[in-house]
This record gives C-alpha cells, structure tokens and sequence, in this order.
C-alpha cells in the first residue's frame, strides 16, 4: 500500500479562519498554519491533496497554501452536516486510494526524528491497513475526543490492534468498553487529529449517512467503529504532540511549541525569562 | 495439619462442602474442637479464598458461640481481657482475636473468652463480607473513574445541551422528569438476593422481580409509577435538592455538605448527586469548592435542582421504595450528563445495569444497603433476576464464586403471557400492614446460617428454590391459583424454618382471619421483603377481589388496634392498587409551559416564594410562577391547590385540649413530682448531675467477689446443700409461702428501637406451638410451679403509666391465660417527665464512652447524625422538658428501685398480705429474664440463708454488659454499669446481674421501718419510701425515643430521664444480702431482639418451654 493521497477538513464554519493564521516555523519562517499542516501531509508522500473547504473559501486558502497551491484539490461542502460529512464530500477526490487524513485545527510537533505523519504513514504502509494515530489521553479529557478500546498488538509497543471507537464517551462509557491493556489507570487512546485510511472508510460513512436522523450531523467515529469489524485497522501511538488551534491560546501555545523544537529556541526561552523576571508580583 | 473443618471448607465436592458444622460437632470433645479451632484460624489467616476465610471466620464463631460452651470440661468464669474489647470496639479484630486468643491459652478455654472469641469472629466475617461488597461496587467498570476524580478540573462529565436549552417566551430551563415504579418479589427469594450470599452462591440466588405501579387504595385514582425524581438547570451556582415527601429542601453551596448524608433528610438525593458522579465520590475532602465543580458540569453561575417524590408511599412498603428512587434519581442524573446515551424514554439494558451499580454504590456511599434486585423497578415488567457466577474480566474473579452484580431476563409472552399477567392484577390485593421493623439482624442470620450450611436452613434453602421453579411454571402455565399455594408453602414452610422471626403473631391473626372469611377463595398469602407484618400480598379468586380488599382494610385496623401496644406500628395499614409496568424507569423533558414539578413541590416550596418580596424573586422563579398559577387554574392534577396553599400561607391555630393538655393530665394522673423535676432540671444545668456524675469517684476500690461470697448452683452437681434446700423450698410452695412479680412497666426501648411498645406484651417467639407474649410466659411457668407444689401461685404484674391500661385490657381479653391463681396488677405511683439533652451529656455518651465503631460509612453517616442531635439538642434548649412527641412518649418510668415501694403504696401487697397471712416471699424478675421460675432449691436456698433479698446473678458473658457483683469498699454489692468509674472495673468482675430477686417480706418492711399493719396507712408508706428514695443514688441516663411522622417515618431522639435502680439496695448497710450463682440458661435477658436467634439455637427457648405449662 502506498500513500500519495492526503485530505485535510477545513469546513467547519467556526474553524474557517484558523488555517489561515500565521506562526513562525521550526525553520524560523513565518507561514500560515495551513502550510504547516501542508508541510506535513507532503513530508509523508501525499502528492495530491484534497483540502474540504466552505463555498467561496479557495482563493483565501490557496494564497495560505503559498508553494502547495499547485498540489491542492479544493472539494466543497455544501452545507455543514458535521466532520463525517466534511470527509464524505472527498469522496470522488479520493476515489479507490488510500489516504492521509489530517484536520485544519491541529499543528503537530514530532518527539522523534521523523514527523508525526511520517511515523503514521510508515506504518500504514508497512501493515497495508487503515492506522489512526493516537494518544493516552487522562479520563477527564476524553469527552473531548473520539476515543478507542482495543489491544496492543504483540511486540510492538505503540501499535494497537482497535476494536471500538466511540466519539468523545463519557468515562462510565470508556470504562466499560474502551480499557486498553497496559494504559494507566484513567488514561485512554484518543484521536491524534491524523489518520491514514483505506477508501473503504468512504463506503463506511456512506452506510452511516443512511442511518442519519434529519438535523444529526455525521462524525468520523461511528464510521470507524465499523471499520473495525469490517477490516483490520490499527492505531499508533504517535510520538509527538498536537496542538489545537482552535481553543483558547491555543495558537500562542503551538507557536511556543514550535519555537521551543526549532532553530530560535534559545531566543524565545532567553525572552520569556527576561518577561518572567521583569514582571513584577502581584501584591 | 489434619483438619475434617478445613476438609469441608475446601472441598470441591458439593457434598462434604455443603457438610454442616453442626453436625461435627455434636460428636466432638472440648479438646477437638480446640484443635479444630487452631487449625481453622491458621488456616483463615494464610487463605487467599475470600469465600474459604468468611467460612472458616463463621465456623470459628459458631463452635466458640454455640459449641464449646456446652462441652464437658468448659469452665462457665472466666476473664476477658479489656484490651481484646476495646480493640473489638475500634473494629481491630484481627488484633482482638489475638489477645482474646492469648488469654485462652494461658489461663485456659471458657465460657467468658469463647463468648469474646465468638464475637470477634462474629464480626470479623461480617467485616470481610462488606469490604468485599465494597471492593466490588468500586471496581464495577464504569464506577471506578469516580474514585480517581480529585478536583472539580478532573471532572470529565458536562450537561447535555438539550438541559441548557432556555424557553424562548420566559428563558426557563427544560425539566428531565424520570418516573420508576418499585418492584415486588413473587415468590420471596429466601434473602438469597443478599450480596454476600449471592457472590458466595450464585446459583441459589434467583429472584422473580415485577415492576408495579401503585395507589393507595381509597386515596389515589389510579395506579402509576410511585417514584418520581426531576433535574433541572437554576440560575444559582447551588446544589438544591427538595424531597417533596418529606418536606424537606436545601441549597447546598459546598462540597462537604453533599457528604454529610444525616444532616437532613436529603441523604438519598446527595447519595444519588455523588454515584451518578455530578459530585464524584473522590471530591470529598478535595477542598475545592462546589461553585467550581457546578461551573465546570453545569455552566458558569449555573446550578442544579433536583427534586424527589414517592407520592406518600408509606416507608417499610417492602417494595424497595428506597433504592428504586435512588434508581430513578441516578438514572435522571445520568441521562443529565450523556453516562446515557437515552435523554428521553426507556432505557437500553446496559443502561439500566449501569444504574443499577451506581444505585448500589449510593447506597453503599450513604452506609444502608439493600438487595440486588432492589433496584429491579429499572427494569420493565416481570423478570428472573439470577446471581452470576464470576468469569473472566470480572473483577470478583478468583476471589468469590459470584459476580457483584446479577443477570435480569425480562420474562417474555411464552414465560408469563398477558393472561396471567392480567389474573394476577385481578387476584392479588398487595398491603401495607402498619409495623415498620428493623431488618438488618435478620438478614445478618440469614447470611450466617447460608454459610454455616447449618442443616435444616440449608435443606429449607433447596426446597425455596424448587419453589420459585414451581411459581415460574404456575406462570408460564396462567395457574395464579398454584402460584398462591406456592407462596404460602414458602413462607409456612422454609422461610421460617429458616428464619422463624420472618412470621409475626400479627401476620399469622391476620391469615387466619382471612382464611375464616374467605375459606377456599382465599388462594394464598405471599411475604414481601425480609420480614412480614409491612408489606405484604394476599391472592384471592379474582371475583373476590374486591370484598377482599375491603375487609382486609377492616381486620388490618381491627388487628392492629387489637396489637398496637404491643408490636411496633409505624402506621395505619393501607391497601394498595397496582398494575404491572411495562417500561421500567421512563423519562420525559418537559419544555415551555410543560416544564412543572410535581404539585406537592410548589405545596411545599411556593408559600416560601410568597412570602418574598416579588422584586427579589428572580426572573425565573417569577416565570415559574406564572406557570404554576395558570396551571392551578386549568390543570384538574392542580385542584385545590389554591386551598393547600392558603393552609400553608396561614396554618390554622392549636385546637384546644391538644397534646399539651394531655401531657399534663397525665402527669398529674401518675403521680408527677415537680419539684424533683425542676432539681434535676437545675443539676443537669449547673453539670451538677449527669452522664459523668453517675460514676463512683475513681479512687474507689472495685475488686471481684470471692468464691465464699456466692454460692454456685451454676453447676448440676454442686453444692452439697441442695436437696435440703429444695426441700425447704418445697414445702414453702406447698404452704403458699411465696409470690412472683413480673416487672413490666417498660417500653422495651432496645427491643423495638424505642418505638413504645409494652414489652410484656410484645409476642416474641413461637413456643408450644404459638406466638407468645413475655407475660404468657411467665404464667405458663408460674402455672406449672403451682401445679407441681398443688398450691397456685400468686403473681404480681408491676406496671406504669404506660403498661397498666394495656396490660390490664391485654389480659382482661385473654382472661387472664387462664391463669389458675390470683393475678394481680401493680400498678405505678411514680413517673417522670423526659428532659433534652445536654450537650456535654450527649457528648459524654458518644465521645467518652466506649462505642463500637461502625463500617467506615456508615461511622460517617452516624458521626454526622449525631452532629445534628446535639445540634437540635442546643436549639431546642438543653434540660427543657421533651414535649415534643405523643405524651406517653415523653413520660418515662423512673426505674425499678420504685416497683416494690409501689406494691406498698398502691396496696397491693397489703391486700395479699390479708388474704394470705403465710406469704413470706416474693420472687421479682425483669419481664425480659425468661428463664427465670420459682425455682424450690432457690427459694429453699434463700430461705437457709436468711437474708432480706437473695440475688441471682450469671457468670459474664462478652454481652452481658451493666455492672456486676463487686467488692466496693469491700462490701459485696451490685454496681451498676453506670457507676462504674471505668469501664475496665467491670471487666474484672466474674458475675453478671440478672436482677432476679427473693425477697423477704418481714425483713423489707422492716428496711422501710414499717410494720405489717402500717402498710394500711398510706401517709405512713408514702413517708418511709420517700425516706429510702433518699438513700438511693440517682441515675441521668439516656434513651432513644421513636417520634413518628409522615408515611410511616420515624426519628430518633435520644432523650434523658432519671433512674433509681433496685440492685443498689445492696449499698445500704442495713439490708442483708446473698448472692447465688444460677445457670445461664435461667439468668439470660432478652434486651435485643437481634438475640432471638441464638437464643433459638443454643437451647434456651427448649430450656424454656420446659418449663412451662400453656393453658392451650
């Protein structure tokens, strides 16, 4: 299985701006956050990429894209029904290739010497099967994400073998599903933001917009549920850190992040101690 | 080491695993059991088994409590060491067993220690038991994450958006109203629904549960689901929890206050907050604020109210009214918080198992505890709720036979189809009886008897569940008829083999009764719960239905008032109407106009809201009561609601001749002295009198007897004397020389948790074939002595204020048992007026004195109970009169010292004495002391002896606590528990009082400076009592006092009273006492009835009935 596909969602009506924005790159460059996650998509192969954009988004997106304009295949959706359905409209785009599937709202920081979509693609390849990247994540954040049981694949420290998927469960619902062998107590495998996926994952979201009630919005767990009992399908623990850019400071934080793993982080650090030291206490 | 115990417990084999231990030891020597007993305790203490450690604990207790006590060669004195008891209190029995263990060994096996060993044992297995349940509930998956929640940042849990929701037209939020009907148990599952029995047997735990709706009959229109609990957004950061039922509402704003479960009324609502993990049960003592957990679950300023309301269903239903709202507030609380996927509706299965563990975790966290399959309301229609064997990935794996939580099969068409479903709505008429009674002692027989595999429970245990087979076939077959027979074959057949205390002499009038009225159409009776007498089920031919329901109204009320001094009723009885719900627990969201509490809510909470001024009503409540007020006019649910409202604006004035009135009636009818009253009112106010002010001074030397100060008839053989004395004895019976009185002016608070009842009266215990009361037994002995010596006995019943009127009606109706000799009534002269408590007294009895400390939640629970009666105490006024009850309540009889000093002053004994010139000597006996008769040898030995009052005193058991026989100053005396300076000094004493009494009258009047023709002139009576009174210490003590309110609810208040006791008539220098050591068997008092049991087991109540003699 080879990966030269990527899809990244930037549909969401809240989220239509936070591409857009500028950091400063471990390489001490000034880019928006879509070419960031660009960078990344293409560090891992993807030599098409199909980006899911609002109407009327494109012009604003490809001047974001600055050098990857040329390798982007803008796909619209027409009308927000939810991450699921943001996905489904790449369909045609995607066609019978696998892909790598990475959100707009998310900048990653690899812990080791190959990036994080590397690390996710090498594996896919490796086992020819859908692999989501994922996290231990503490129980008390785990509403935030969609989140796995299943266990871990023999040898291998960080690749699991995923049995269920359920989208941000509360912890009585992780608790009874969704332990993984080997975690720590509390601690689940939630999404990383990225995921490599066979094209089957399109039929499987197509199944689940059938099943849609009027007014649901369609999310990618449920689609991945069944993908886990149609297929085999695996999660890696990536070695990294992501960062949304969505929450509050999160930009703040993913530049620190950035600029701490780059070329200016005795720079950035020599500063922020000027700022501690500067900074007068508070009565 | 070779061990036949440790063979049986470890045996795979059903056969020798299911052995008993009873039957053992029957054959085994003292010096057997002894090995066994070092083997097993080696044995418990190296097991991994939980299941081979509680069984070995039991057995260990058995053999100490009912085995080596009877074998040859068991001394019946003993020590036992303080320090064993102190630990036993703290609830270290490991450590206790350890020193009750040492002492055996060195000063060698006895009665005393065996009894400490028992206890510990006893306790010990109980302790296992329970932490295990609790280890189970806290690691059931989906439980777990809520012990790990530390800060108010941990907590993952947020309001579903459809909760935050506002009303467009008055920015209201929606209401989450869940209903849940309670459950009844069909065939009565012989307690096997009891966690530990079924993880220790999951196979004999089945239980056919059925979900009802119900109405009491006469009072509501129809049958719906009786539980109701609601959930809604307020725009305050507080935690506002109402209970409708109890009239009771707070708003909580900090984090401890939801844990402290006893403050209030509102312990269910909090329990039901914390397992449904709004407030997770890790946040306690976090600190942290419960503004900031709001903020983070609810929104910011934002809080939660939640509101309870089991329409006025009686307590003490036996329809598991209880957890099924703690069901339904959890599953609401839950559904709040997306733990389940259905907002609205029914829910899914692995739901309703969800709740079902958070419910018993609720329980568990606010220290009660019911079944598993009391929470069966969830669920929808009938089901066979079965014990599950643990299996892989549970996490009793290994460690007991059965999983924590059971397996529910909704019984479908082909198991029950509509018909029977439809005859058995037509055929039952479902009760409430009125008595409200502690099950939690028979629950804990019944476990120890499942364990033991003692013989006859065991085999009664097989046939119960061959019973359900046969309701289950009954059903599947519309035969609503066998179902009946079925269920009175239980509860005549194993359940009261296996516990006899489950039948009363109410249930078993009540039958009866039945049966005469309705004769074959009467199908039959069926128990709820884990005793009769509350709820109960009566199965008729269906074209019967309806007269039946009348007239079990009528005998339910006939009876009652035939009983009601003397069995516990909590309340009037009442029939119920039911259906069988098809939905199990059900939600709605209520929006807009819709979105209303229950009427009793606004009842309860409006007329607060009136009385504010309306521009500090905020916006909401202001919407709210716009609401409220069109729906009073439009909604017939709201009729009269307008009325209620007034009443509640404006209560209506005391009627005259109220409670106050009767109170000081009957004070002044009893003999009320006021000025005594106002000086013990002022000592208890200066500290000059109290709980620490009964006590000797502690420099007072307290020595144990010596053998020459008693004579021991304990033995059968010893002393020498004893022919003659019997002969002695003999001849005074034969010459009328001797009467009984039976002391029966008490209310029995141990017995019935102070509910009031005439102890005398209560029929405690089936013998002869009946029920009997205390009294019965005492004329059956009486009756029997008389016969045997040809000369009829006389017998004196001393009563007070509160027994004579009863007792006197009671034995008028019953024609006196057909009692052969004089019967006489004796009736009291004195009585006092209960006070409040002090603080420092409450305080003193809690604080100071050596409690037996509970299991860790319920220890809180109770430590936070107590925090709010001294708390009431302070407000109501420490000292002032207690009045605040029914008047016979707060009355009290002022101890026993006054019983013979009444047989003076009201004539009794002068009457007798005319009639009788011979009478030389009275037997006096607490009502309580069952054992005790006119014994010839006794009476002889007293007579030898000479002295004014010869006592009857026991050796020490473990129980028996409250003062001894002592060397005081080195003169033997009684002391009394409460003059103790430390609680040690009677750790030293050998012998146990049973205040049993022979009294010789020339040499009592002579004490009391009468002579026999004084007793005539009652001034000079009154003159020589009030004389002794004055020689005679008084006692502060404390009481617990049942004040009934509601539906069958019940408080309880300890109050204090004074006491004069008779046992310190052996302190004054001027009465000649002697002291006998009698048999256990004669001497034992039955003060709890948590005793019965035993006292079944070990041959007492055989002991007993031979000596009696029934006049039918």
């Amino acid at each position: 299985m080879k990966i030269r596909k990527a899809v990244i969602t930037a549909a969401a009506p809240s989220q239509r701006a936070l591409p857009l924005q500028s950091l400063v790159d471990r390489d001490g460059v000034q880019k928006s956050a879509l070419r960031i996650i660009l960078e990344e998509a293409a560090s891992a192969g993807a030599e098409e990429i199909g980006l899911v954009i609002n109407p009327g988004d494109q012009k604003a997106y490809s001047e974001a894209a600055g050098d990857f304009a040329s390798r982007l295949h803008f796909v619209e959706q027409p009308n927000a029904r939810g991450y699921g359905h943001a996905l489904r409209c790449a369909r045609a785009f995607v066609g019978n290739d696998p892909f790598l599937h990475l959100v707009s709202d998310h900048l990653y920081v690899s812990r080791a010497a190959t990036r994080c979509a590397q690390q996710l693609v090498r594996v896919a390849e490796a086992e020819s099967c859908s692999v989501s990247g994922v996290q231990p994540t503490r129980e008390n954040e785990i509403t935030y994400y969609g989140t796995l049981g299943g266990r871990r694949v023999h040898g291998q420290n960080q690749l699991y073998e995923v049995e269920n998927v359920i989208e941000k469960p509360t912890p009585t619902e992780a608790e009874q599903t969704l332990i993984v062998p080997g975690l720590r107590a509390g601690n689940y495998l939630c999404f990383f933001g990225m995921h490599v996926l066979t094209p089957s994952v399109m039929g499987l979201l197509e199944e689940c917009m059938r099943d849609l009630a009027a007014g649901d919005r369609l999310q990618l767990s449920p689609a991945l549920a069944k993908l886990a009992t149609r297929e085999r399908y695996l999660a890696l623990d990536v070695q990294g850190a992501r960062y949304n850019i969505g929450v509050r400071y999160g930009l703040l934080f993913a530049q620190l992040a950035l600029s701490f793993d780059g070329n200016d982080r005795d720079e950035i650090l020599t500063q922020m101690v000027e700022l501690l030291a500067s900074r007068e206490r508070s009565a | 080491m070779s061990s036949e115990l440790i063979r049986i417990i470890t045996a795979q084999e059903p056969e020798v695993r299911d052995r008993s231990l009873d039957a053992f030891c029957q054959d085994a020597s003292l010096a057997q059991l002894l090995v066994e007993c070092e083997a097993l305790d080696a044995f418990r203490r190296q097991s991994g088994n939980l299941y081979e450690r509680v069984r070995a604990l039991f057995f260990l207790y058995a053999i100490h409590r009912f085995h080596i006590p009877r074998k040859a060669g068991c001394p019946a004195t003993g020590k036992i060491p303080f320090d064993g008891y102190g630990k036993l209190l703290n609830r270290r029995f490991e450590e206790a067993i350890d020193v009750f263990l040492t002492a055996q060994h060195h000063e060698g096996p006895s009665d005393p220690i065996s009894s400490a060993l028992a206890a510990a044992y006893h306790d010990l297995g109980f302790q296992t038991l329970a932490n295990q349940v609790r280890r189970s509930v806290r690691s059931v998956r989906g439980n777990q994450w809520m012990f790990r929640v530390g800060h108010p940042a941990d907590q993952p849990l947020r309001l579903r958006p459809e909760l935050l929701q506002r009303s467009a037209s008055d920015g209201s939020f929606p209401i989450l109203a869940e209903t849940t009907p309670v459950r009844m148990d069909l065939t009565h599952s012989a307690w096997s629904d009891i966690f530990f029995l079924g993880m220790d047997y999951p196979q004999g735990a089945r239980v056919l549960n059925i979900s009802i709706d119900l109405a009491v009959r006469g009072r509501d229109a129809a049958p719906k689901p009786p539980v109701e609990a609601y959930l809604r957004v307020i725009d305050e950061p507080v935690l506002r929890l109402v209970s409708v039922d109890l009239a009771a509402h707070a708003d909580i704003t900090n984090l401890p206050e939801v844990f402290d479960f006893a403050k209030d009324y509102l312990g269910l609502l909090k329990a039901a907050v914390i397992a449904s993990g709004i407030v997770p049960p890790g946040l306690e003592g976090s600190g942290r604020t419960l503004a900031e957990l709001l903020s983070r679950v609810v929104g910011p300023g934002l809080g939660l109210e939640i509101v309870s309301s089991v329409n006025n269903i009686p307590k003490g239903s036996r329809l598991a009214v209880s957890t099924n709202l703690l069901g339904s507030l959890t599953s609401a609380c839950m559904r709040a918080t997306g733990q389940a996927k259905s907002l609205t509706g029914p829910l899914r299965e692995e739901e309703r198992r969800l709740v079902a563990a958070r419910a018993i975790l609720g329980e568990w966290i606010g220290g009660s505890g019911g079944g598993w399959q009391d929470s069966g309301g969830v669920w929808p229609g009938m089901k066979l709720i079965t014990g599950a064997p643990a299996c892989e990935g549970d996490p009793e794996l290994g460690v007991s036979r059965g999983r924590l939580l059971p397996t529910h099969k909704i019984l479908d068409q082909r198991d029950a189809p509509e018909s029977v479903r439809q005859h058995l709505q037509e055929s039952l008429v479902l009760v409430h009886g009125g008595m409200a009674q502690n099950v939690g002692p028979i629950l804990e027989m019944v476990t120890e008897k499942y364990l033991l595999r003692s013989g006859p429970e065991w085999e009664a245990r097989g046939k119960a569940i061959g019973i359900l087979d046969r309701i289950l076939g009954a059903l599947a077959t519309d035969n609503v008829r066998d179902v009946g027979a079925a269920t009175t074959e239980n509860f005549f057949g194993p359940l009261q083999a296996i516990i006899p205390w489950a039948s009363t002499h109410y249930t078993e009038t009540l039958i009866a009764r039945v049966r005469e009225k309705f004769g074959a159409d009467f199908w039959g009776f069926w128990m709820l719960g884990g005793m009769s007498g509350g709820g109960m089920g009566f199965i008729f031919a269906p074209q019967r239905k309806q007269a039946a329901q009348d007239f079990l109204q009528e005998v339910m009320s006939r009876t009652k008032r035939e009983l009601q001094n003397a069995l516990p009723f909590a309340m009037e009885p009442v029939v119920y109407n039911f259906a069988i719900n098809p939905h199990g627990t059900f939600a709605r969201l209520l929006n807009g106009d819709d979105a209303l509490l229950p009427p009793g809510y606004y009842a309860f909470m409006a007329p607060q809201w009136l009385r504010t001024d309306p521009r500090q009503l905020g916006p909401l409540r202001r919407a709210e009561l716009d609401r409220f007020g069109a729906a009073c006019r439009g909604d017939p649910a709201l009729a009269g609601m307008v009325e209620t409202l007034f009443d509640r604006l404006l209560p209506r004035g005391r009627t005259s001749g109220g409670t106050t009135q009767s109170l000081s009636e009957l004070l002044t009818e009893h003999g009320f002295d006021n000025s005594q009253h106002e000086q013990i009112r002022l000592d208890l106010k200066n500290g000059r009198t109290g709980l620490s002010q009964n006590r000797l001074p502690p420099a007072t030397p307290i020595h144990d007897v010596r053998p020459e100060d008693v004579v021991d008839l304990s033995e059968p053989d010893r002393p020498d004397g004893r022919e003659q004395w019997r002969q002695l004895g003999t001849r005074a019976l034969r010459e009328g020389e001797v009467a009984v009185v039976s002391l029966a002016a008490g209310a029995g608070s141990r017995w019935t948790q102070g509910a009031g009842v005439v102890k005398a009266l209560h029929p405690f215990c089936k013998l002869g074939g009946r029920h009997r009361t205390f009294i019965e037994v005492h004329l059956a002995k009486s009756r029997r002595v008389g016969r045997l010596h040809g000369a009829a006995l006389p017998h004196l019943i001393a009563t007070s204020y509160l027994t004579h009127e009863p007792i006197e009606s009671f034995l008028a109706a019953r024609e006196g048992y057909q009692y052969p000799g004089p019967l006489v009534l004796s009736p009291g002269r004195t009585v006092g007026l209960r006070m409040v408590p002090t603080a420092r007294d409450l305080r003193f009895a809690w604080e100071e004195m050596p409690q037996k400390r509970l299991d860790e939640q319920q220890q809180k629970v109770r430590d936070s109970l107590r925090a709010a009666l001294i708390g009431w105490a302070q407000r109501t006024g420490e000292a002032t009169d207690y009045t605040d009850n029914l008047p016979s309540q707060c009355l009290h009889p002022v101890g026993h010292w006054f019983e013979i000093p009444n047989l003076l002053r009201n004539g009794v004994l002068d009457r007798l004495l005319g009639e009788r010139p011979q009478l030389k000597h009275l037997m006096l006996h607490n009502i309580d002391t069952v054992g005790a008769d006119v014994d010839p040898t006794l009476l002889g030995l007293h007579q030898a002896g000479g002295s004014c009052l010869t006592f009857e005193v026991i050796t020490r058991r473990l129980e028996d606590r409250g003062g001894g026989l002592a060397r005081v100053n080195d003169r033997v005396r009684l002391l009394e528990g409460l003059a103790m300076p430390r609680e040690e000094d009677e750790f030293a004493l050998s012998y146990y009082n049973t205040m049993t009494t022979w009294i010789d009258i020339p040499q009592l009047l002579d004490v009391f400076g009468l002579k026999r023709d004084e007793l005539s002139d009652a001034d000079k009576v009154a003159a020589s009592i009030r004389n002794m009174a004055t020689k005679m210490p008084t006692y502060i003590t404390l009481k617990d006092v049942k004040k009934r309110w509601g539906h069958g609810q019940e408080d309880v208040f300890p109050v204090a009273q004074f006491e004069k006791l008779w046992g310190d008539m052996t302190a004054l220098p001027e009465v000649s006492c002697a002291y006998a050591v009698v048999p256990r068997m004669r001497g034992q008092q039955l003060k709890d009835q948590a005793q019965l049991d035993a006292w079944l087991r070990d041959g007492s109540a055989a002991f007993v009935e031979s000596l009696c003699e029934w006049d039918s």
